[in-house]
């Protein structure tokens, strides 16, 4: 828990996305269905309607403070709400102020603008309590606890990972590089701006087998090594953001902005169980740069990997699903 | 010293990092032998034909011009052709934030200005002459253009360039603060300017005690409260994109105009220098004696 030199709130405002528009060349807007943000997810889907020329976005907002913020013997004055957009990978940094729906209530609402030329991949969405505590301006007293994530080119409000698939025969691929790999079934690409698995149409029937519907053996083979690629992609996604860090003079490693501080955060907890997330970084990094540990370490690497791709349950369904099949051809 | 490759492409491309590691080898590292270009071609991604920002030679000619410039000190190149490159490439960040311009950039048009700026000289330390990989393909702070470009974005005020000038000039200035999200804030940026154009911070020691100074504050205050700024109108930039056909090349002598976006707020700049100039007074800097 961090401590503050001065009175906060001590619960976290609760951000939902109410509405999401697009604006599009031609001047018209769109207004894109509930279905383009999940609450749940905390996520927000910008390409769902299809668009790939809107301008900018409009994202409706409401956000509900913990109580107290409005106590008459409240720590601060000029309670100010704002919602603020970043995104680490175009520096993006833009605030809106929100305006409170009803005198002295808790809600407050309004709309953050997102740019496409200012984007690539996701932008993340925050809200802040501001006041003035002890004479000073600015500090914060309450913010939300999780950003939501605004993904400009996603089809689907989901945050996790996002990863690409790409299927293309290695032997004949205008991608030079692929054709070094003719004989493996798939390989996995970090070096791209989101991870891509290239899937080799030259293996006969692995397009068909991973385009496999319904409920037949075939699929659930299809889910089993549809785990086992996710199971390869996690592994060396984490290899490589450990690989790729920054470090701090002074203060140790810092996180990637992008995708890859995503992955580090989701997986360090179960690489180094028990200790903060920048504790876990730190101690991974000195494990593979300093002189022993980074071997021991692979297991717990590999069993975040495992755990992500949900293997356990996809072998479990193969396994029962040959099982019937053979007591099927016995009776 | 390397030359440029045999075949120089006419226009910029998207080179895929998997592809770079080919052509990124221990003889270009080492800044002795590069590649012929003509393979390369056959493995980047073409830009589209019409677009005429994509057109490599006034590029080519302006890291040209800084080879010959600055050639006995080739730090202060990065001042010089930062805003020129920045005016010259104009790109919304949306593209700037795709590193396989900035690959093609760094491998295909000009690996001898990557190599004539940053080849390191040998030292005890590092027997061999090298270039850092990460100046050709790396972390939009490191590589060896899209620092350049990401510095003069940051640092401009509107279409100001001057300011670029001035933190492109101190190296432990863009070298610290690049990566740091404090320099989203555009008022910050502008007030960080303020305090090295003023010396009241010169050294790389000042820069990191203060910037860590404003990074720990910035955990419990919001800057945007404290020096609000304006919001962009994107048609500014956009106007200034379709500008870069008929744009005619940036000066040499004279810094270049940018996009004709409103300048950051002065009250804004004002408050955020004295914020600073305080927090700087009090901040623990290593090598300085406190009451100083």
């Amino acid at each position: 828990m961090k401590i503050y030199p001065y009175k906060r709130l001590n619960r976290p405002i609760t951000l939902r996305v109410t509405s999401v528009s697009l604006r599009l060349p031609d001047g018209t807007r769109d207004r894109l269905e509930t279905t383009a943000y999940s609450t749940q997810q905390q996520a927000v889907a910008l390409g769902i309607a299809g668009h790939d020329d809107w301008s900018s976005a409009t994202i409706g907002l409401s956000a509900t403070l913990p109580p107290g913020a409005d106590a008459p013997d409240a720590a601060w004055s000029d309670l100010r709400v704002l919602a603020v957009l970043t995104d680490g990978e175009t520096n993006v940094r833009t605030s809106t102020e929100l305006t409170r729906d009803t005198e002295n209530g808790r809600d407050w609402s309004g709309s953050v603008e997102v740019l496409r030329d200012d984007h690539l991949g996701r932008a993340s969405l925050a809200v802040y309590a501001v006041g003035t505590v002890d004479g000073v301006r600015g500090r914060s007293i309450a913010e939300t606890d999780r950003s939501w994530v605004v993904d400009t080119v996603s089809d689907e409000p989901v945050r996790g990972l996002r990863l690409e698939v790409q299927k293309a025969s290695f032997s004949r691929s205008s991608r030079d590089w692929l054709r070094v790999y003719a004989d493996a079934p798939w390989v996995v690409d970090t070096s791209a701006r989101v991870p891509t698995v290239f899937v080799n149409t030259d293996v006969e029937g692995v397009m068909g087998l991973l385009d496999s519907k319904g409920s037949g053996v075939d699929s659930k083979v299809r889910d089993l090594l549809v785990a086992q690629m996710a199971t390869d992609v996690w592994t060396a996604v984490f290899h490589s953001a450990i690989g790729d860090l920054e470090v701090e003079p002074g203060s140790g490693p810092v996180f990637p902005t992008d995708w890859q501080g995503e992955v580090l955060r989701e997986m360090l907890p179960d690489v180094v169980p028990g200790v903060h997330v920048e504790e876990a970084l730190r101690q991974v990094h000195r494990r593979r740069t300093g002189e022993s540990g980074w071997a021991e370490l692979q297991t717990r690497i590999h069993y975040a990997a495992v755990r992500r791709a949900e293997a356990s349950r996809a072998l479990g369904y193969v396994i029962r699903a040959l099982e019937q099949m053979n007591r099927e051809s016995e009776t | 010293m390397i030359t440029q490759p045999d075949h120089v492409p006419e226009r910029l491309a998207l080179l895929p990092a998997s592809a770079v590691d080919t052509f990124l080898t221990e003889e270009l590292l080492r800044g002795e032998q590069v590649h012929g270009g003509i393979d390369l071609a056959k493995v980047v991604e073409e830009l589209p034909e019409d677009d005429a920002r994509w057109w490599v030679e006034p590029i080519r000619s302006l890291v040209e011009d800084a080879m010959f410039e600055f050639r006995e000190d080739r730090t202060r190149a990065d001042a010089w052709l930062a805003p020129r490159l920045h005016a010259t490439l104009r790109l919304t960040r949306r593209e700037a934030a795709d590193k396989r311009l900035w690959n093609h950039l760094a491998l295909a048009v000009a690996p001898d200005y990557v190599a004539w700026r940053h080849l390191r000289e040998p030292t005890a330390r590092h027997p061999e002459r090298r270039i850092a990989a990460e100046r050709f393909r790396g972390p939009a702070d490191r590589q060896c253009f899209s620092r350049l470009w990401w510095a003069a974005e940051l640092f401009r005020n509107g279409p100001d360039y001057g300011p670029v000038e001035i933190a492109c000039g101190n190296q432990d200035l863009i070298h610290t603060v690049l990566r740091l999200d404090l320099i989203d804030h555009r008022p910050t940026a502008q007030a960080l300017v303020r305090l090295l154009e003023r010396g009241t911070v010169t050294t790389g020691r000042e820069i990191n005690g203060l910037s860590a100074a404003i990074n720990a504050a910035g955990a419990t205050l919001i800057y945007d409260v404290l020096a609000p700024d304006e919001p962009r109108n994107p048609a500014r930039l956009r106007e200034w994109i379709d500008e870069a056909a008929s744009a005619p090349p940036v000066g040499r002598h004279e810094l270049p105009e940018g996009p004709d976006e409103d300048p950051v707020p002065e009250e804004s700049v004002d408050a955020l220098t004295a914020y600073f100039t305080e927090l700087f007074e009090t901040a623990p800097i290593r090598g300085r004696k406190n009451g100083d």
